[in-house]
């Protein structure tokens, strides 16, 4: 045997699984107490921040993430809802340590903000407010402050409507000037309606009040009417009228692809939307790939629905590199550049003024030479009741 | 050295180190949130605030307004039929793989979970596709000339289907299981006695394997109690279950401590259904085991 074998056989009688586990133990015990006594070194993973936010899914535009991810350092982690009261919720439940960001619209982020889930924000810290369109900010929209107050509570990004879109070779124009056109019999089995309780009953609230004509008389709460604030007898009509309604629908979406779909085939002849649909379906119009043409009722007689989305620092935020994090956010969401974006991949309208960088069919379509329409819509909001909103909604469902 | 193994070996520790998890997973992620459903049910909320005011208010509302037993007797009807359909196509094809599967039987059994390598969403959307009014069958019998079938689509009968198609994997595969342990010679036994096909099924192998047929029951009626979100997508206007409404008291509206009340009624009923199957079932005849019940 030369020194060469005798080598080899001694390295492989010192290379057994014993060895291995022992070698093995003795390097983590080394490790361990490296780790346990040398100097903290933080993990470069722990040390990224993250953005936690609570929002709805079709702002998240893929490319804007990925370049405020780049330049700020941060790891973008939203978590999406469906419906105001969805998030309010999760933020009820322990969501404040949970989320940085939250999105509302309407009356919500009062009533976020008075609930304690969220704070103040300073409008100065996002510059890009300041191309926002008159009619969406202060004076002019005051349901981002303070009751009463000039502290903002949360910043608007987008706005829209939740009117009826038509199919206007099957309903007749007359019909649908009215939200009643939701239950006419005369279209029955073509009707389609969101599975949102809120704005079921509130859209027929407005009806409904116009009906019985408690809309213009003065309200038990002595302030002007609200869809979100009804009394007994308003809640109990709306019961009956979505009652008979069940009989005429199709079906309730749930997603918004199913609202195109439906439409697009034809199947489904009407829709309370966000506008997302009409303008997809205007669109396929133009291109030839849809032998109607669509319109989207924003405003009926009796009066709409509207919305204008905001960002909210949650209450839970009290660091101030987060904070900053967060207005940083928010003002590159309000970019031009991201607006666009929003506009043209997601079909929202923007607060900012954007108009310079789009086509005249484009400002069209999304009603941005008329946003001052938004003063006459009766924004979303939380039910003055959820638990009798409850109870009507699951008689409705039940029946 | 040799005392901690000795004491690895003592037959308490070892059961102690074993049974731990299994108790921790119990402790946590069943009492814990059973605990606490019972004890919100017994609560208020009101405007999305919970208050620890003790009272029998939800269960009065559950159990005596009538709306929530509708929906409860919906998903029960539901589930009855849809147990029932997935019990006939299972054992079909269970009986079919376990006899005749050869070496590809546990490649046909997993094949069964096809469905599930996508989301349920995505799944849904593909029934939609499948059966809407512009789906494959509607669109085939267009071309025929016929008229498009409107009983498809966003109704009970959609939703049926569409809930049948998820939970039917685990019936045939519960079946298919307990047709592993049967000793197919039986069946020849019972025809040299004389015994006719039909008569030999329903003497020998339904009652030998009435375990795995129970197994399966249980797996695909519980959880057709608790469906929300098929019903959502395919009932239509009139599909809505129990289990979507419950949802909607924790989701939406905030009705958490009504919803827990829903809870605590169907956690009660799908105990009622476990005893009801336990009950049915004589380990004896099983060919699992030997032990009595």
């Amino acid at each position: 045997m030369t020194t060469s074998d005798r080598k080899t056989l001694l390295a492989a009688k010192a290379f057994n699984r014993r060895t291995v586990l022992k070698s093995g133990a003795a390097a983590s015990a080394v490790g361990f107490t490296a780790k346990a006594t040398g100097p903290f070194v933080r993990d470069a993973h722990a040390a990224e921040l993250e953005l936690r936010v609570l929002m709805w899914a079709n702002y998240n535009v893929e490319s804007t993430v990925t370049a405020f991810e780049q330049q700020h350092g941060v790891r973008f982690a939203p978590t999406y809802f469906d419906g105001n009261s969805e998030a309010f919720n999760k933020m009820k439940a322990g969501g404040t340590q949970d989320f940085d960001l939250v999105q509302a619209d309407g009356h919500w982020p009062r009533t976020y903000h008075k609930q304690g889930l969220t704070q103040i924000v300073d409008p100065a810290k996002v510059p890009n407010l300041a191309n926002a369109y008159p009619a969406c900010v202060p004076p002019k929209y005051t349901l981002d402050q303070v009751e009463g107050g000039t502290d903002w509570v949360a910043i608007p990004n987008c706005w829209g409507g939740y009117g009826v879109t038509i199919n206007t070779s099957m309903v007749d124009a007359a019909d649908a000037e009215s939200i009643e056109v939701l239950y006419n019999e005369k279209y029955k089995g073509h009707i389609i309606t969101s599975a949102r309780f809120e704005e079921n009953i509130a859209e027929t609230g407005i009806l409904v009040a116009d009906r019985m004509g408690t809309r213009d008389a003065a309200r038990p709460d002595g302030k002007p009417f609200n869809p979100y604030v009804l009394t007994d007898e308003e809640l109990e009509e709306c019961k009956t009228w979505l009652i008979k309604q069940k009989g005429l629908l199709l079906t309730r979406y749930v997603e918004y692809d199913m609202v195109d779909r439906l439409m697009i085939s034809g199947q489904a002849w009407m829709s309370p939307e966000w506008g997302i649909t009409f303008r997809r379906l205007l669109a396929m119009h133009r291109n030839g790939e849809l032998d109607w043409q669509a319109r989207h009722v924003l405003k009926p007689t009796e009066g709409g629905l509207g919305w204008i989305d905001n960002w909210m620092i949650s209450s839970g935020v009290e660091d101030a590199e987060k904070r900053e994090i967060c207005y940083a956010w928010i003002n590159n969401f309000l970019s031009d550049e991201n607006m666009l974006k929003v506009l043209r991949e997601e079909g929202t309208s923007s607060v900012i003024d954007i108009r310079k960088h789009l086509t005249e069919i484009e400002i069209e379509d999304f009603l941005l030479n008329e946003t001052e329409q938004i003063s006459g819509l009766y924004m979303f909001d939380q039910p003055s009741s959820p638990e009798k909103w409850e109870r009507v909604w699951s008689e409705v469902e039940a029946a | 050295m040799a005392a901690p193994r000795r004491l690895f070996y003592r037959s308490e520790t070892r059961f102690l180190l074993l049974g731990l998890p299994g108790v921790m997973f119990v402790v946590f992620f069943l009492l814990f949130p059973i605990v606490s459903v019972i004890v919100f049910s017994f609560w208020r909320t009101e405007s999305y605030e919970i208050y620890a005011d003790w009272n029998l208010d939800n269960y009065r509302t559950v159990l005596f307004e009538g709306t929530y037993l509708t929906f409860l007797w919906r998903s029960i009807v539901t589930a009855v039929v849809v147990t029932a359909a997935c019990l006939v196509y299972a054992w079909p094809v269970a009986y079919f793989i376990a006899k005749y599967g050869g070496r590809y039987r546990l490649l046909l059994v997993l094949a069964l979970a096809a469905p599930f390598f996508t989301g349920a969403v995505l799944r849904l959307s593909a029934l939609q596709a499948i059966m809407g009014p512009i789906g494959v069958i509607n669109m085939a019998l267009g071309m025929f000339g016929l008229p498009a079938v409107e009983f498809l689509m966003f109704n009970k009968f959609a939703s049926g289907i569409g809930i049948a198609y998820l939970y039917l994997p685990f019936m045939v595969t519960a079946i298919y299981l307990s047709l592993l342990n049967f000793n197919f010679q039986l069946l020849n036994v019972a025809k040299v006695n004389g015994a006719r096909p039909w008569r030999a099924f329903l003497t020998v192998t339904w009652p030998l394997n009435w375990i795995g047929t129970a197994i399966g029951i249980t797996l695909v009626f519980i959880p057709c109690l608790a469906e929300s979100l098929t019903p959502t997508f395919l009932g239509g206007p009139s599909g809505k279950l129990y289990g979507s409404v419950l949802g909607l008291q924790f989701d939406q509206t905030g009705t958490w401590a009504l919803g827990s009340a829903m809870g605590v009624l169907l956690f009660a009923v799908c105990c009622v259904v476990i005893a009801v199957m336990w009950w049915t079932i004589d380990l004896r005849r099983t060919g699992f085991t030997g032990a009595g019940r």
